[in-house]
């Protein structure tokens, strides 16, 4: 064999995958032929064990009403949601425990900031930025504010190679700019967006940036400091975490003049008949019984990240990334979407076969156990730039090995062989 | 269950040759069927002969399950009466629905739509055109 410069020494990578493949239970359910090759990360990652009893846990142990209570039980599912939080506002470099709100999910984190936040501070005429590839969550809750405001959407639009195409958004940093929305991590393209070079000139022009950061909390390094946004979007299950609680980091000052979406208990401070005032922050954005459960999950699986390194993470999945990319380049008939250098990329690699709808690739696929995702993936106005109706996805976690990139090839060969008989 | 069985080839055959795939803008009655999640996106076309289809065709690009199915729906209905489609469109609904068992589909022309019976993610591409045609028919 000659020598690929894309294989790289694995030995001790492949090591490290199996030893973390073991924690994960759901993986571990299938062995030999059934073996469940998981590739749909992207979408949802797999559970270890760690962040299972930690859930479990809390009901076994914990569980009594947060912030409610004068029991030391209270007093204890107290301090463990507020540990949580804390540790999950540390994860991403949040300067004060109270930035990191727990919502239930990214999606709902952007909606407080449109309608909690911006359209306080929109008028007539002004102008909302977001990019040609944000995912739905990142994008349809800026068209409903601008519609409401009369404010312009506009879209930082995309190179060949599905970058943004930065300088040619030459009105990106108006005067009539009040704010931009950008994905750190294209969950279709994989792309690693410059967000840093964003938030820095929007800093210099004063306008606010938020960050859906849900494909990259956990994946790559993130520091709300350091990447300098106004308001951060991610949500736990999407790094190995429970569903059903995701979180918002925002700036002191914009958390402080945002407006609460719901309202009623456990939010509030004084509550007259006719009117109330509201509590500080977080628990103002917090309103009715907190998600203990999904907190203390959310916190373990911070926990596990930090057990393996975020690095070690990193450099388990790019391995396999890079590996993908060079063998399914090879193929052919096939197009592949976003940079092809695996610096600028995250472990999702989204494609199609020329003469095979990606659904037929995709249950094709399952038959064989090797979970992809066919479909828009929540991005219909990328896909219309693409102009594709769907694409194929498949996207790593620090569990998967290298057989599986095998049985994803596997089932190309088998869906060619089905539509494209030579 | 193998991938080939599913694709069996009077899928493939109507997916590769679709019968009745043309141009709708002459027909008398068109209805769009999307289906956004996975990007199935036809049109049926159809000409009434009375109470009767006279004609029906359908253009657009969708996934094998779902251009075979419309493919054989025009072979199914052509000539068929208003209220024959309607029953034969509930009946193939419930078989599908049943996943499994030894029920045959409602037609001989539609067997092949068996394989497809336990993916029930696959129910709306199979169904698409169906109840594309079905809203032309009920708006008649």
């Amino acid at each position: 064999m000659s020598t690929n410069p894309y294989i790289k020494q694995t030995f001790n990578i492949q090591k490290q995958s199996q030893l973390i493949r073991k924690d994960f239970p759901l993986l571990n359910l299938y062995s030999g032929d059934n073996q469940l090759h998981y590739l749909d990360n992207a979408a949802t990652s797999q559970k270890p064990q760690q962040v299972i009893d930690a859930i479990s846990d809390c009901y076994q142990r914990v569980n009594a009403p947060v912030h409610r209570g004068l029991y030391a039980l209270a007093d204890e599912s107290t301090t463990t949601y507020e540990k949580s939080r804390k540790k999950v506002a540390q994860f991403i470099g949040a300067p004060q425990s109270e930035q990191l709100i727990f919502t239930l999910s990214a999606t709902e984190s952007i909606n407080m900031v449109a309608q909690g936040w911006l359209k306080h501070h929109l008028n007539a005429g002004d102008k909302v930025w977001v990019t040609g590839m944000e995912h739905h969550a990142n994008l349809v809750p800026w068209q409903r504010v601008c519609k409401e405001t009369g404010a312009e959407l506009c879209f930082i639009e995309l190179t060949e190679d599905g970058s943004l195409d930065l300088d040619n958004a030459t009105e990106l940093y108006s005067e009539k700019t009040r704010f931009i929305a950008m994905s750190h991590v294209s969950n279709v393209l994989g792309v690693i967006n410059p967000v840093k070079e964003v938030t820095q000139r929007a800093a210099q022009a004063g306008i606010p940036v938020l960050i859906d950061a849900t494909q990259s909390v956990g994946h790559i390094p993130v520091d709300v400091v350091e990447l300098d946004c106004d308001f951060l979007a991610f949500s736990a299950h999407k790094m190995y975490g429970p569903t059903g609680i995701g979180a918002l980091y925002g700036k002191a000052d914009k958390l402080a003049t945002m407006e609460p979406m719901l309202l009623g208990g456990g939010m509030v401070d004084e509550v007259g008949d006719y009117e109330s005032s509201w509590a500080s922050l977080p628990s103002k954005l917090e309103a009715g019984s907190p998600n203990l459960a999904g907190a203390i999950g959310f916190a373990s699986a911070v926990d596990y990240i930090e057990s393996i390194g975020l690095q070690t993470i990193e450099s388990i999945v790019s391995e396999l990334t890079e590996k993908a990319l060079f063998a399914l380049s090879n193929i052919n008939g096939i197009k592949i979407y976003g940079p092809l250098d695996s610096e600028r990329r995250e472990g999702i690699i989204s494609f199609n076969l020329d003469g095979i709808h990606p659904h037929d690739i995709a249950q094709i696929a399952g038959e064989s156990n090797v979970a992809i995702r066919s479909g828009h993936h929540c991005c219909q106005p990328l896909m219309r730039r693409l102009g594709e109706v769907a694409t194929v996805r498949a996207s790593f976690a620090p569990y998967n090995i290298e057989e599986e990139i095998n049985a994803l090839l596997e089932v190309i060969e088998t869906a060619q062989s089905i539509f494209m008989p030579r | 269950m193998t991938t080939n069985t599913v694709y069996k080839e009077v899928l493939m055959d109507h997916y590769r040759n679709p019968r009745n795939f043309s141009d709708v803008s002459q027909s008398e009655a068109v209805h769009r069927g999307s289906n956004p999640r996975c990007g199935d996106d036809i049109k049926i076309g159809v000409d009434f002969d009375g109470d009767n289809i006279g004609k029906i065709v359908f253009q657009g690009r969708g996934c094998s399950v779902c251009m075979a199915s419309a493919s054989m729906m025009t072979e199914s209905v052509t000539g068929a009466s208003k209220n024959e489609v309607l029953e034969l469109t509930e009946q193939l609904r419930e078989w599908f629905d049943e996943k499994q068992g030894d029920t045959p589909a409602p037609l001989e022309t539609l067997f092949a739509l068996d394989a497809l019976r336990q993916y029930p993610a696959r129910r709306r591409c199979v169904l698409l055109a169906w109840d594309a045609l079905e809203s032309i028919i009920q708006v008649e």
